[in-house]
Order: structure tokens, then C-alpha cells, then sequence
């Protein structure tokens, strides 16, 4: 998977038409074998872009910043890249008029150790689900699957999860990278954020991570993408992708089968409802 | 309970956690204000006999239940959560338990996935009219809870 | 100073830290979700003193821990009771295993603005009652570039025990302070006396791990030309890909910064000081809600400046230790290296 001539293209062929003010792509880090996300602004450093499968941040996190606010921005966006900026449009923080969207039809990015991600091997939605150009030939939509993490767990008794996750919890150090990596976590004040709510706790303890990583996977809940940036994210390594995809499985076991961002003008689980969801649980 | 001194997070939640022979459960009640308070209301004043264990906190309606006032309740002081709204098709507001539904189940799933009993946190559809339902409620949650011991799991520190 | 050194090799070494975490209370990396660190261990089957230091967390949490208790407080009707919080958990006598000497020496770099002014008990205890027993590299790993800054890798002052594989198993151990040394003379059973040949040894190996370097700088050339480029457009260029996730800060083994918050259940609380980010967007915000450093571009000059003009200035020694964890843990890749480098090279308009 190498796009990196039609990418370069495609800016340069933007700025030169003047369609665009900035161009979101990646470029080689120069320092390691990773790429680092880059914000380009002028013709000249179109040079620099790249496109591989090392290609792993998902961009559409900065169409949150004030670098593009308001602005004609051209992006790169793999299959869930896309996803989460069609989420974005239906919750209108970003304006659809204002984006020249470079779709991927994705064939999986490697992880830290070179294999190919989990994320990708269990994706279903590899292609770009809105896009003005598409790059590759799309494989179309694949079937979902339960994760094997989560699948494993749930065989375990109550007092093993319990035991994992309080490991998982007590290695949070509370530095809300999670919530600042993931591109639909696009409020100002985030309810995680310490220093804004007296309502949550303000140290970093083991409480503080529980309330914090519980609350903010749920206002994910029927939202997220599985695009792993805040595991990415985490100085812990810890596997936060637990939380999403419990919810995800619950969701789609639930609601209509529902997948977050697949379709334009969809919106999260939690934003509509059907009477015949699921009422069992309730006296 | 009130506010227990817990140095060190304890780390297992057995389902018959050894409580202290005087201990009572405190349960928060989230109640919906146009359908289950008004229902508790009643079970006052038809004098019917309930645990007094539950703690009752008025909300407008169900769908106000952000996940985190369970999360919340659980870690600073209750052992469970009771949240009750109208009856589907009842909302004051027209659609709000419909969508409360869908958050509860997410959030009660989520909760067990971690380790936390199902029971910690239920749910009921209880009307204005159902003064016996609530009280038959609480009766239950309050059961549930007993059975499971004193929840002590990610308290908030304090002491 | 006389230095002692002993000589064992890797089963001796094996045996030495046996025998150290049965008698003491023992620290040491510990495996977790991939990402090794620092936690109390009580054999050593369950750590790794030789972890791999992109993975190995900073031992900066030992001593300033990512949440501690300063006070408890109880409102009565007669007013507010204070009271000191029940004993300090890292303040015991115990040795640390396997820490970084770029942890080591970041520990030296903090203690200045620790025994400055105001002086912090709590630190100084933590630190007077630990022996820090830590291995000297053999390879630098991607981003190291700690032999560019102001202190003398060779020199291994900042550890009490230093702990140096020379190749072919063999070991040399070598107090470099007075309590290491006091350390290792209750602690030598099974340690020979090291021979002459030691120093030249030691020497090699340096000389090998200074070889393994991908990156250097000069580091008195940055700190000079940084001091006029607070107006630099360059950091605007070089943080516009920064997601303000405040990782690096709070992996750094030298970041300080800590804020102050209350826990409270209804009457009692307790007062916390935990880690902060002056990449975080609330670092500044005063109250009345002036922020002087609402954007990306004056956090990281904030952050830069910090690193490599404002301590130096005050304490002669620049903050940044060239560990390379920052960027290790950036979710973007961002280098402090590349960042600082950038920003002196940027012609200034």
C-alpha cells in the first residue's frame, strides 16, 4: 500500500488551484521509521508527503484544532479515518463544503512491532466511506466480528475481569491523552478534564482513571471507530480498546446492527432509538 | 458505611463480601420527576412499607442519566443504583426513556464487563399510578444489593 | 572520592539482587501491558532490572509520585481541622533496581529545583532513604541523545551503585556515592574486589555505548541562540501536529509541574498533588478565565524554552536529560530533539 505519488499529486494539483488552505497528510519522521502527521500550507512542501502503510495516525484529530477551523483543509482518510470524519459532519463540527477528502481503500497499517494492526484484521469498513477521490480499488464492506479479546474475558469469571481491569485502572496515570487523540472527543471542556469539573476528580488516582476511562468510553459508546488512536496514545500501553469494543458489541448485538459512521448522515447509537430495542433488563 | 476510611482499593468483589453485622446498604435512586417520583410519592401516601435504604434524587426525566451519575453514586457512597423512568410510550417528553434505554443497557453491560455485579445498578419502568410497583422495587433492589455485601471497589478517597 | 568497585558476573549479579530484594524493601521495573514500571517487587522472577528503556517508564514516580496526599481536612461547625496524612508510602529506606541512567541523572537534575527556595521534606526523605542500583547502558536506543547535554555520561555520579557489563559476563559493581558505598560494603557477599583492569574495562565499554549514538547536538549552541527566539514563527510550524495529549510531560523523568486538588465525600476530604502538563490547555487558565497560553504553538515554546533556557538560567543545567522517552510515547512522533534544533535553525524574519 504506497499512495505517496498520487497523494503528492493531488496537493500539489489543490494548491496550485487554490482549492485548499492546508493539507493534512504524513511524512517520514526523519528520526525513526514512523511517520509523523504534518500541516502543510504551501505548494513547496508538498514534497514531504508520504503514504504507506506505516501511515497509522488517524487525521482527522486536527480538524478539532484551531489550525483548521474555518478553513479549506484537504485530508488523507483511511477507512476509519472516515468514518469518524463522517461522524464529525453529522455532528457538524467540521463543514463538508469545506473539506477536499482523499479516501483510501485501505489495505491495513502495521502496528509498533511491524505486524499488521489488530484493528485491521478485525476491520469491517476498510474502504472510505465519503471521499472526493479514492485511491486503490475498494474491497467493499466485511463482515463484523466480535473481537477475541473481548470474546476471551467474557468467558472468564467476574472476579478475574475485576482483577484485570483494576491493573488496567491503577496503571492510568491520568494524562488524558486517550481523550485528546481521538478525533470525535471534539469538546472544548472535556467532562474528563480534571481542572473543569468540580464534579470529577481532580487527583490521579486509581478512582480518577475508573470514573474517567468508564465515562469516556460510554460517551463513546455507538460512536467510535475502533481507529485505536488513544491506545496509540496511551504512555501505558494500556489496552483501552477493551472498553470500546464491549460497547461496540453490545451496540450491534442490540441496535439494529448499528456501526458507527458507516453511513452519511448517521448518527451515534446513543442519538436514536427504536421500539424495539431491548427492554428485558428493566423491571 | 458513610464515609468508610478505605486506605488501599480492596481488590476483589466476592458475591458474599462479609459485611459488618449493623451494615445497610445505601442505594441511590435516580427517579424520573413526572412518572417514578410521583410514583414514590404515592407509595408515601398509600402508606406502603418500603427499605428505607434507597436515597431518592429527582431528575427531569430518564434520558437525563449521563452513565457517570451511576459511575458517580458508586464510587463515593452507594452500594447500588436504582434509575426508574416512565414507562416506554409514557415520557413527558415524548421520546426521553426510549433513548435512556439504549444508554442504560450499554452502561449496565459495561459495568459487568469490568467486574461489577448486574445487580449493582437496575433499572424499572415505574408510572405515577404504581405506588406498589415501586415499593415492590426497592423491596428487590434492596434484597439484591444485601446479598452482595458492602461495595468497596474504586471508592473515592477521602481519609 | 576512593571508588569500590567489585567484580562478579551475570549469576553473581543474578544472586546480589536476590539477596537484595529478600533484605530490603526493593523497587524494580515490572512488566505490564508491555510498558515496564517501577512498583514495589518481592522476588526477582517477577521484574526485569535490565528492562528495555523504550519501554521502561521513569523512575521519577517514585519520588514524585502521579498523586500524592499533602493533607486531610474535616469541616466542623467549629471550622476546618486540618490534619498530616497517614505515613508516606515511599518514604521508607529501600533500594531501586535497574533505573535508567538517564532516569538517574534526571533525579540529579530535579533535586535543584527540590532544594531551592522552598525546600520539598517529602522529596528530600524519599530520596536521602534510597539506594538507586542501575545498570549503565550497552546501545542507545533511537532517541537517545543523552551524551549531547551538559553532563558527562561517563561519569556516573548520579547513581549510588553502578552496575557495568563488560562483555563476556562479567560484571563490575561500583559505588558511586557515600551511601552506595556504605551500600555494597553491608551487601558484598559473593563480590570479588575488582582488579586493575577494571577502569580500562569500564572505559571500553563506554567508549562502545558512546559509539551507538545516532543523535547529537551542541547543546551550547541551543542554549544560547534559543534565548532570542521566544518570537520564533518556528514553533508555530513545529507544534501544529502536537494533540496537546500532555504525554511527554508526564513520562519526562524531569517535568515537575503538579497540581493541587481536593477528594471530598460530604465533610472530609483529602488534599492531593498530582502530575500536570504545561502542555495542557488548563495549565494557564486563571481564575476569571484569562489564558495567556490558549494555543498549541506558546505551550510548546513554553515547554522548549523550559527545557533548554529558562532552568539553565536558574540553575545552570539544562532540564531536558535527552532520554528520548518523550518521543518514544508521542502519539505524533514529536521530537524534542527535532523541535529545539528546528527552532534555532529558523532564520528569524
Amino acid at each position: 500500500m504506497d499512495y505517496t505519488k498520487q497523494i503528492k499529486e493531488i496537493a500539489g494539483k489543490l494548491f496550485s488551484e487554490e482549492k485548499i488552505d492546508v493539507f493534512i497528510g504524513y511524512r517520514n519522521s526523519g528520526f525513526d521509521e514512523n511517520q509523523v502527521p504534518v500541516l502543510i500550507h504551501h505548494y513547496q512542501d508538498v514534497d514531504q508527503l508520504v503514504f504507506t502503510e506505516k501511515s497509522v495516525f488517524n487525521l482527522t484529530n486536527y480538524l478539532k484544532y484551531e489550525h483548521t477551523r474555518n478553513k479549506r483543509v484537504g485530508l488523507v482518510v483511511k477507512g476509519c479515518d472516515s468514518r469518524a470524519l463522517n461522524l464529525m459532519l453529522t455532528e457538524n463540527q467540521v463543514k463538508r463544503e469545506n473539506l477536499y477528502i482523499v479516501g483510501i481503500a485501505c489495505e491495513g497499517v502495521v502496528d509498533e512491532a511491524g505486524q499488521k494492526a489488530q484493528n485491521c484484521l478485525e476491520c469491517v469498513m476498510p474502504d472510505s466511506v465519503v471521499f472526493d477521490e479514492m485511491l486503490g480499488t475498494p474491497s467493499g464492506k466485511r463482515e463484523y466480528q466480535v473481537n477475541a479479546d473481548i470474546r476471551e474475558l467474557d468467558g472468564k469469571e467476574l472476579t478475574e475481569r475485576l482483577t484485570y481491569f483494576e491493573e488496567v485502572f491503577e496503571n492510568c496515570i491520568r494524562c488524558n491523552a486517550c481523550r485528546h487523540s481521538c478525533p470525535l472527543c471534539y469538546c472544548d471542556k472535556c467532562c474528563i478534564d480534571q481542572e473543569t469539573s468540580t464534579l470529577y476528580h481532580g487527583a490521579n488516582t486509581t478512582s480518577s482513571a475508573f470514573h474517567a476511562l468508564m465515562t469516556w468510553s460510554l460517551h463513546l459508546a455507538g460512536r467510535c471507530v475502533d481507529c485505536r488512536n488513544c491506545e496509540k496514545a496511551c504512555p501505558s500501553h494500556l489496552p483501552l480498546h477493551l472498553l470500546h469494543k464491549q460497547n461496540e458489541k453490545v451496540v450491534y448485538e442490540n441496535f439494529q446492527e448499528h456501526q458507527a459512521g458507516m453511513i452519511e448522515g448517521d448518527r451515534g447509537a446513543f442519538y436514536k432509538y427504536s421500539m424495539s430495542d431491548p427492554d428485558d433488563f428493566i423491571m | 458505611m458513610e464515609t468508610e476510611v478505605i486506605e488501599k482499593i480492596v481488590s476483589i468483589e466476592k458475591p458474599h463480601l462479609e459485611a459488618p453485622p449493623d451494615w445497610q446498604p445505601v442505594i441511590m435512586g435516580i427517579l424520573c420527576n413526572w412518572c417514578s417520583y410521583a410514583g414514590s410519592d404515592l407509595t408515601g401516601t398509600s402508606r406502603i412499607q418500603y427499605p428505607p435504604n434507597i436515597r431518592i434524587i429527582r431528575i427531569p426525566c430518564s434520558s437525563r442519566v449521563d452513565p457517570w451519575f451511576i459511575i458517580k453514586s458508586l464510587q463515593t457512597t452507594a452500594d447500588g443504583v436504582l434509575v426508574s423512568g416512565c414507562h416506554p410510550g409514557d415520557c413527558h417528553y415524548i421520546s426521553g426513556n426510549y433513548y435512556a434505554r439504549r444508554r442504560f443497557l450499554v452502561t449496565k453491560k459495561l459495568l459487568n464487563f469490568v467486574g461489577y455485579h448486574e445487580d449493582r445498578v437496575q433499572f424499572s419502568w415505574v408510572s405515577a399510578a404504581e405506588g406498589q410497583k415501586f415499593a415492590n422495587v426497592v423491596a428487590k433492589v434492596t434484597e439484591d444489593i444485601k446479598k452482595l455485601g458492602p461495595l468497596r471497589l474504586y471508592k473515592k478517597e477521602n481519609s | 572520592m576512593n571508588l569500590t568497585t567489585y567484580s562478579t558476573d551475570s549469576a553473581g549479579l543474578q544472586a546480589f539482587y536476590e539477596a537484595i530484594i529478600n533484605a530490603h524493601e526493593t523497587y524494580a521495573p515490572v512488566e505490564k501491558f508491555g510498558k515496564y514500571d517501577f512498583k514495589k517487587v518481592d522476588s526477582l522472577a517477577g521484574c526485569d532490572p535490565d528492562s528495555p528503556i523504550p519501554q521502561t517508564m521513569s523512575v521519577k514516580s517514585l519520588f514524585f509520585p502521579k498523586s500524592a496526599k499533602v493533607m486531610k481536612y474535616t469541616a466542623t461547625s467549629e471550622g476546618t481541622e486540618l490534619s498530616d496524612t497517614t505515613e508516606d508510602p515511599l518514604a521508607g529506606k529501600r533500594v531501586v533496581l535497574g533505573v535508567k541512567h538517564c532516569d538517574a541523572r534526571g533525579l540529579q537534575v530535579l533535586d535543584a529545583v527540590y532544594k531551592w527556595d522552598y525546600i520539598d521534606t517529602d522529596y528530600e526523605k524519599r530520596r536521602e532513604n534510597t539506594i538507586l542500583i542501575s545498570p549503565r547502558c550497552d546501545q542507545a536506543v533511537t532517541h537517545c541523545f543523552c551524551t549531547s547535554l551538559d553532563y558527562d555520561v561517563e561519569n556516573l555520579d548520579a547513581m549510588d551503585v553502578a552496575v557495568i557489563h563488560v562483555g563476556d559476563g562479567k560484571v563490575y559493581l561500583q559505588a558511586r556515592t557515600e551511601k552506595g558505598k556504605n551500600f555494597l560494603k553491608e551487601n558484598n557477599k559473593g563480590l570479588s574486589a575488582a582488579n586493575g583492569a577494571a577502569k580500562e574495562e569500564m572505559k571500553k565499554q563506554y567508549d562502545k555505548f558512546a559509539g551507538s549514538f545516532r543523535l547529537s547536538m551542541d547543546y551550547k549552541e541551543i542554549n544560547e541562540k534559543m534565548q532570542d527566539k521566544f518570537d520564533s514563527p518556528a514553533f508555530e510550524e513545529v507544534s501544529s501536529n502536537c494533540v496537546s495529549c500532555n504525554t511527554c510531560a508526564f513520562v519526562c523523568p524531569t517535568c515537575h509541574c503538579f497540581k493541587i486538588s481536593d477528594e471530598k465525600i460530604r465533610d472530609k476530604g483529602v488534599r492531593y498533588k498530582s502530575y500536570d502538563s504545561c502542555n495542557n490547555v488548563y495549565f494557564t487558565l486563571m481564575a476569571g478565565g484569562h489564558n495567556p497560553r490558549p494555543v498549541k504553538y506558546r505551550r510548546w515554546r513554553q515547554r522548549s524554552m523550559h527545557k533548554f533556557v529558562y532552568y539553565k538560567e536558574r540553575f545552570g543545567v539544562n532540564l531536558c536529560i535527552g532520554c528520548g522517552k518523550c518521543t518514544i510515547s508521542c502519539p505524533v512522533n514529536i521530537s524534542i530533539f527535532e523541535v529545539v534544533n528546528k527552532v534555532v535553525n529558523t532564520m528569524q524574519e
